[in-house]
């Protein structure tokens, strides 16, 4: 019997023993280690390893291990698994604004405005307007805003050229009057080869980030989904961009299915394509001859005023699983130094939270080699982000549906589709009261 | 001419079941623009989509996660199922009928329920990202000890008092003395529940986040749907042959071992 | 005579243990567990929130729920009549006097034993609508094209095709052991009485190979309702939520939603509607006279 219990215990033990848990932060020898997840794109890999190696040769005692968010379908659903398994890093620079607000109510995070020197640090760098729409309802701050990256539309000039396009589309009409002549059947084998746009048309709710949202914040003149903390959907708006996509889908500008083989603007087989400034850096090595620009999204026919995106936003979050917290806040503000976001710029071509960004000097070779980048760093003053609101995945998961079946399958009429959304946004919100 | 008929009917059958994987395995040899064509050969055969698919995911570690999850899990479903099964089977204890109804009565609860409950416990044992996790809920399989049950009855009681008489402990009996008599269960529960562990993807879905944790049929899903397979077509492939090709080997020896048993779990469960 | 006295071997409690660990750990906690959280809200972290039948009360009002149920009946509807065609239809062709049987039996079993997640993959790209091998087949024929995974339509009785590929193997070789055991006398005694070939399959072969049947019903039944990775990989649950199968919409609303009292209330459900179509199934066929 002992004997027997004893294997058990052994065996349990050796299966145990073999487990390797990477987040755990251990402190031997006087050394502290800290846990970094950073996106998993090679680019932010690729600057995340230069950040560390820099920060861990000058503080020998405070080692970070650096280790890319691991892959899913999204970032947000690893780190709402990790926040419940209690699995989380020190520190990751991939938080979505739009799923801090779930992660404070679940205690997740750590306020940083806790720190003596936090005022000083967010406010030496970020815009004094961007600040306060950082602020949680509970009127602490739990993120260091990093970086922003405005949606804008890119356009294949090749594509534009040949089909007889002189000038990039500002409005829906344009846009529609482009596509006419650019989407076509080159081969003449009976199918269309080259297309206005494409989008993922698969039910992935961040997907809508980068057309129905992006469009919308555009046509409301930068509107989101709240007002005052209470769900109210422009249905105006929301109905115009739902009519829009319903247009390229049925005219057949934009194609019904989903590709493989690659990304079709990289292949020339779609005009435009709407994306951040990260874009660029995946053409530079990707497709390094093809001739493209940057234009902001389309807008209604009678759209008045300046264009406003939206700035996908991404920033950095300190979670309560650390045990140093102190030394994570060091991290952090090691991170935003002004050298790290030429880095930013230059190796992931992604825009810091900086309200010097074209006026300081340090940046100003940078932009001169990168006129495109401008382009970007203008656009991000009209930027919109997310509410702070705890189910806005599940609202961006239920515009997705709408969307699809209103814009792609053209089975509810813009405005039925809109009115639903917003009838299923207050219950989603009613729900999660 | 009805002979003809009925091979190419059983042709067509091969080539339906067969050709896909053929198609497969050459695909993921190709460059992506060749990709889409029926042929099974290309003058530009190169391993440079398996080189990229190690290069993004740590697959090889995967391999070894899933080799090693799957040969736990399946020990242990044999060594405890043929302890239970034994003691159900050949031994007389107070409880033995109603803990056999009990094991039948789990055997058709549908996992559904249990999931997200399974899933809170491994959360509430601080768990999760470990190989414990991707093994306990699986080290007893019910299928697997009905199976033991029903084979060890079949067994002569007289040989089982020869092993009493001769000071045999019990663990004795059943690894020493029954085991070698029963290799077909043993094989059967063996390969049923290595090929489940092997090819079992929504629990390691949730219950491991950890890169260098995931085990291979968790890390070729999530390469496809996730973006780093960037949709390219020839990297997927690649990734699936990787995942196909073990299981196929070990299909190709013992196939005869792995048919029967699939159809007897079928007939029994 | 003396009374005769039951002995009982105690090391079998020792034996047994092992089962009665796993037993509390993964099935009783779970269920038990799985019953409070039907009652309460619940987001893993915080502390559990009393919602009484509020959980129940969402469901009946969730337009996903049974979309999610049909999906599955339909999945179910076109699944089962085409694995028991086929499968039928092969394994009598391969219980007819062939040669290389064992081979044929080997390569019509291969799908079944690679992962699921091989075959989606696999089968992702031959139901591409413009660059996949199904599509390009049929155009050879100068037959349209199909919208095979991209049409809210389509796409569920796609997933039952690729399931049906995937699984068709083993029900081959169950309905060849049922064949193979019936007795040759049987047929030839009916010979006797004039029965025709097609007669003797309905009077005959299709009665004896019922119990087969019922496992094939069964085990699709049980198949159908786990439908997780095929729909993951290949659709994500769309076009149009036609492909949300039962535990897709478990899983998306436990992690992506966090939403656990509801996802466990799912489940919970879902469990009682499985019986009752097994129940429903069990009865039809043995009522039904013709099988």
């Amino acid at each position: 019997m002992v004997k027997y219990l004893l294997s058990l215990c052994v065996s349990i033990i050796v299966i145990g023993c073999s487990e390797k848990n990477a987040n755990d932060t251990t402190t031997t020898n006087d050394v502290v280690t800290l846990t970094y997840w950073p996106a998993p794109n090679p680019q932010e890999v690729q600057l995340a390893n230069v950040i560390v190696k820099d920060w861990n040769r000058l503080h020998p005692t405070i080692q970070v291990k650096m280790q890319p968010i691991p892959v899913s379908q999204s970032t947000e659903e690893v780190l709402l698994a990790a926040i419940a398994g209690r699995t989380t890093p020190d520190v990751c620079s991939n938080i979505w604004p739009g799923a801090l607000a779930e992660f404070t109510r679940l205690g997740g995070l750590v306020d940083v405005d806790r720190f003596s020197d936090f005022d000083s640090a967010i406010t030496s760098r970020t815009p004094n307007d961007l600040v306060e729409s950082l602020r949680d309802p509970n009127g602490h701050f739990y993120q260091m805003p990093w970086k922003t990256n405005p949606v804008m539309m890119f356009y294949n000039k090749r594509l534009f050229e040949v089909s007889g396009v002189p000038n990039v589309p500002r409005t829906y009409s344009e846009f529609f009057a482009s596509a006419k002549k650019i989407t076509r059947d080159i081969d003449g084998d009976g199918q269309t080869d080259v297309w206005m746009g494409e989008r993922d048309i698969r039910p992935i709710w961040w997907q809508r980030w980068f057309d129905y949202y992006c469009f919308y914040i555009a046509a409301s003149n930068g509107k989101t989904f709240f007002v005052n903390g209470e769900p109210n959907l422009d249905q105006a708006a929301s109905s115009k961009v739902l009519e829009f996509f319903r247009t390229c889908y049925s005219e057949n500008f934009f194609p019904h299915t989903f590709f493989q083989g690659g990304d079709l603007f990289l292949l020339e087989r779609k005009a435009t394509n709407f994306a951040g400034p990260w874009q660029i850096a995946t053409l530079q090595t990707m497709a390094p001859n093809l001739r493209y620009g940057v234009a902001p999204i389309p807008v209604p026919d009678n759209h008045q005023g300046p264009v406003y995106t939206y700035g996908d936003y991404k920033n950095i979050a300190i979670f309560s699983t650390t045990k140093h917290p102190k030394e994570a806040w060091e991290f952090v503000k090691f991170l935003v130094q002004a050298k790290y976001d030429l880095m930013l710029l230059e190796i992931a071509n992604q825009i810091p939270i900086r309200s010097d960004l074209l006026s300081n000097p340090l940046f100003a070779d940078y932009f001169k080699k990168n006129p495109m980048m401008i382009e970007f760093a203008q656009q991000a003053v009209y930027t919109r982000s997310v509410d702070a609101a705890p189910d806005l995945k599940e609202i961006f998961d239920a515009i997705s549906q709408e969307y699809e079946a209103s814009a792609v399958y053209g089975r509810k009429s813009p405005i039925e589709a809109t009115q639903s959304a917003q009838k299923r946004i207050k219950v989603i919100v009613d729900w999660n009261k | 001419m009805k002979q003809i008929i009925k091979y190419s009917l059983l042709i067509l059958g091969a080539v339906i079941f067969a050709y896909p994987f053929l198609w497969m395995f050459a695909a993921s040899l190709k460059p992506e623009i060749e990709i889409g064509g029926f042929s099974l050969w290309s003058s530009n055969f190169s391993f440079k989509n398996y080189e990229q698919v190690f290069a993004r995911i740590p697959i090889a570690r995967a391999f070894f996660n899933s080799v090693l999850v799957s040969s736990i899990t399946t020990l242990s479903v044999v060594v405890f199922g043929s302890m239970i099964g034994y003691a159900l089977a050949r031994l007389n204890f107070r409880g033995r009928n109603a803990l056999y109804y009990l094991i039948l009565f789990t055997m058709m609860i549908p996992f559904q329920i249990t999931l997200i409950p399974q899933y809170v416990l491994m959360v509430k044992l601080g768990i999760t990202d470990s190989y414990l996790a991707l093994i306990a809920p699986t080290m007893i399989s019910t299928l697997g000890i009905v199976m033991f049950r029903q084979f060890f009855m079949s067994i002569p009681q007289a040989l089982i008092d020869a092993a009493r008489i001769d000071g045999c402990s019990d663990f004795k009996i059943i690894f020493a003395v029954i085991w070698p008599l029963s290799r077909p269960v043993v094989i059967t529960v063996a390969i049923l529940s290595f090929m489940a562990s092997w090819n079992e993807v929504l629990w390691p879905i949730i219950v491991v986040r950890e890169r260098t944790l995931m085990t291979l049929p968790q890390i070729v899903t999530l390469f496809t749907i996730g973006g780093q397979a960037e949709a390219l077509l020839g990297l997927q492939l690649a990734a699936a042959t990787l995942l196909a090709l073990p299981i196929i080997i070990a299909y190709s020896f013992f196939q005869r071992y792995f048919i029967d048993s699939m159809v007897s779990s079928g007939v029994k469960g | 005579m003396k009374k005769y006295k039951v002995k009982y071997d105690r090391s079998a409690y020792l034996l047994v243990l092992p089962y009665i660990i796993f037993f509390l750990m993964f099935v009783a906690y779970p269920l038990v567990f799985s019953l409070v959280l039907v009652f309460h809200r619940w987001d893993i972290v915080t502390p559990m929130q009393w919602v009484g039948l509020k959980n129940f009360e969402r469901l009946i009002n969730d337009p996903l729920f049974f979309k999610s149920i049909i999906n599955t009946l339909t999945f179910l509807l076109i699944h089962i009549p085409l694995q028991i065609t086929v499968a039928l239809g092969f394994a009598l062709l391969l219980n007819s006097k062939i040669k290389f049987r064992p081979v044929f039996r080997t390569i019509y079993f291969l799908p079944v034993v690679v992962s699921g997640v091989v075959v989606t993959i696999l089968w992702q790209q031959l139901y591409s609508f413009d660059s996949g091998l199904l599509n390009k087949l049929l155009m050879v024929f100068g037959i349209p094209r199909i919208p095979w995974i991209v049409s809210p339509e389509m796409a569920m009785p796609s997933v039952a095709i690729m399931a049906t590929w995937k699984n068709v193997g083993i029900y081959i070789i169950m309905f060849l052991v049922g064949l193979q055991n019936i007795s040759a006398e049987l047929y030839e005694s009916s010979n006797m009485d004039g029965a025709s070939r097609v007669q003797q399959f309905f009077s005959i072969t299709l009665p004896l190979l019922n119990p087969t049947i019922v496992v094939v019903l069964v085990l699709s039944t049980i198949g159908g309702f786990s439908l997780f990775i095929e729909p993951y990989v290949l659709t994500g649950g769309g076009p149009m939520q036609s492909t949300l199968s039962a535990v897709l919409y478990i899983y998306n609303q436990a992690f992506y939603f966090n939403h656990m009292g509801y996802a466990a209330t799912l489940g919970f459900i879902f469990a009682i509607v499985i019986f009752a179509v097994i129940m429903i199934q069990k009865k039809a066929v043995e009522m039904d006279p013709t099988v």
